[in-house]
């Protein structure tokens, strides 16, 4: 379609998104200033420094900005989330340089370098040719992993990947079996006639959480034995595993409510009690 | 024939709601709506845990997570030590997460130096800092403190600092707490550290709501006590306030308690939306069927 023809889409100019965000910015800022004014002990923000001010201003209008999305799209949204992106890429990455690649690497290769310019309170090692030696292996692995760059030598990188993989799944391996197996199944064999130490009566309460523990353990178990098929015995306790799955996602989802609320809930507090200065 | 207004409700433009949740939040915070918390077991339980340590015993703090968890976190931090720096203890803090040192640092500001202002870096508490390598810093901590910090995050070598120049691994510590919003935190603690020496030190955590089922099997066999997101903070605080009130501020160690009047409301309205929700989606198939 031509688009010079009358028929062609409008684009959106946000006339009315700019216009908002100004008049509100503006009615906060003259607010703040009457409040400064009529008791300057009042108002939270007299106490800041310039920059903590302006990070405050910096930070209300991101959060409006990212709020804004919930209307609809729009090219504010599109700003904040870069910001975001951006920010958290470079702190990472700048991050890494200097609590990995720095004192990991370069300090082991370079010691008199990294102190001279990196690392004024760099301490080196008393054994400087080991430590040198134990730092060429993640050299070249490293360098390995980065020939994945490389388009006729990507295979190599592979070793260095098995590498990762192996040491990983190996330590991750005795600390599953001995606290997600072992000591799990050891938590989920209690008693199940249980007595109340102080009263010497019977606990009801602790029996029946433990009744529903061991139940819920070994029907959820059925559910994923997929060796028998699920009829009969099997498939009613399969069935009645899937009731605990889902009163367990249930229970997440409940959770995960909770925590998403409680983060809006703190945005809203810095809005009102930390710009506005009304809470 | 118009559609009935249960059946219209269930095309209502989701504004309405974002609107409605807005609402039900920024309202009771400002009217500043307040419910009584009752601590639960599991609060009692962490309490409990932290009591039961010697006073002036030396303690590792954890903050394992950033900004966006603060929220749900920060309250629970700010009450633990309070809870800690009252028993005399002497503490350690550290972080698995690059953003979670900043984090430990306003902590020891606004609470631990104003509330306990006796407190003297060295030698009542230290800060190890970040180091990377996720759960492999744990794992090297429960054999070889210093090997894993060769300096605390002030660049002083561990031997020069008097409250970890003894310090070998994580059996030289208590109580562990770790302070968690997922992946490394608490889980790994319990894996790397407190399944090899379960006896040696008493674990607890705090953590996130969308943590909270992953780390709910380690209760109590594993991990002594566990703070569940910001009511687990509501009602620990109201613990700790109880036995050890803060000399002044008292509001720096509330948020968890302030934060859960906006809480209870959300959460009605949430509930009212999913029955409505599903009210609309069973009259929608009825009238469907009747057709």
């Amino acid at each position: 379609m031509n688009p010079t023809t009358p028929h062609a889409p409008k684009r959106p100019t946000y006339r009315l998104l700019w216009i908002s965000i100004a008049v509100l910015f503006a009615s906060v800022f003259a607010f703040r200033t009457a409040i400064a004014a009529q008791d300057p002990a009042a108002d939270p923000a007299s106490i800041r420094s310039s920059w903590e001010v302006l990070g405050v201003w910096v930070a209300a209008f991101l959060t409006l900005g990212i709020f804004s999305f919930l209307y609809k799209d729009n090219p504010l949204y599109k700003v904040c989330e870069s910001l975001f992106v951006g920010t958290s890429a470079a702190y990472y990455m700048v991050n890494a340089f200097w609590t990995s690649l720095v004192p990991k690497l370069i300090a082991p290769l370079a010691p008199g370098f990294t102190k001279a310019y990196l690392l004024p309170d760099f301490i080196p090692s008393g054994e400087p040719w080991a430590a040198l030696a134990l730092a060429l292996v993640p050299l070249a692995l490293g360098v390995l992993l980065l020939c994945r760059l490389l388009p006729k030598a990507g295979w190599i990188s592979v070793w260095t990947l098995a590498f990762i993989i192996g040491t990983t799944a190996g330590m991750r391996l005795t600390a599953s079996i001995e606290s997600d197996i072992m000591a799990q199944a050891a938590a989920a064999s209690q008693p199940l006639y249980a007595v109340d130490p102080q009263t010497h009566s019977i606990d009801w309460a602790t029996m029946l959480a433990g009744v529903v523990g061991v139940v819920g353990v070994l029907s959820v178990l059925t559910y994923f034995f997929f060796s028998v098929e699920h009829k009969g015995a099997v498939g009613a306790t399969a069935r009645l595993g899937i009731w605990f799955l889902m009163i367990t996602f249930g229970a997440s989802f409940g959770l995960t409510v909770m925590g998403r609320i409680t983060l809006l809930s703190q945005r809203f507090e810095f809005l009102f009690k930390d710009w506005l200065g009304i809470l | 024939m118009s559609e009935p207004l249960l059946v219209r409700l269930g095309r209502i433009d989701r504004r309405w709601i974002f609107l409605a949740m807005a609402l039900s939040i920024i309202v009771p915070m400002l009217l500043k709506v307040r419910f009584p918390e009752i601590p639960q077991p599991m609060a009692r339980a962490t309490f409990e845990a932290i009591e039961r340590v010697p006073e002036g015993s030396r303690v590792l703090i954890a903050f394992d997570y950033d900004p966006a968890s603060q929220g749900e976190l920060q309250p629970m931090a700010n009450a633990i030590v309070h809870h800690c720096a009252s028993r005399g203890h002497k503490m350690v803090f550290m972080t698995l997460w690059p953003f979670g040192g900043p984090l430990a640092e306003r902590t020891i500001d606004d609470i631990l130096l104003a509330y306990h202002p006796g407190y003297k870096y060295g030698i009542d508490y230290a800060e190890l800092g970040f180091q990377p390598g996720n759960e492999g810093v744990v794992k090297l901590m429960s054999t070889n403190i210093p090997k894993q910090f060769p300096t605390d995050k002030r660049g002083t070598p561990l031997a020069q600092v008097p409250l970890l120049a003894d310090l070998a691994d994580t059996t030289g510590f208590k109580l562990v707490v770790s302070i968690s919003a997922g992946y490394p935190g608490a889980k790994e603690w319990v894996q790397y550290a407190n399944g090899p020496a379960p006896e040696a030190f008493t674990f607890v955590s705090g953590t996130t709501g969308v943590q909270a089922a992953q780390l709910l099997p380690y209760y109590p066999a594993q991990m002594e006590g566990m703070l569940l997101a910001v009511k687990g903070a509501a009602e620990y605080e109201t613990i700790v306030e109880e036995k050890y009130p803060p000399p002044q501020h008292p509001e720096r160690i509330g948020d968890g308690r302030v934060r859960m009047g906006p809480q209870l409301v959300a959460h009605v309205l949430m509930i009212v939306l999913i029955v409505l929700g599903n009210l609309s989606m069973a009259a929608g198939r009825t009238r469907g069927g009747m057709r």
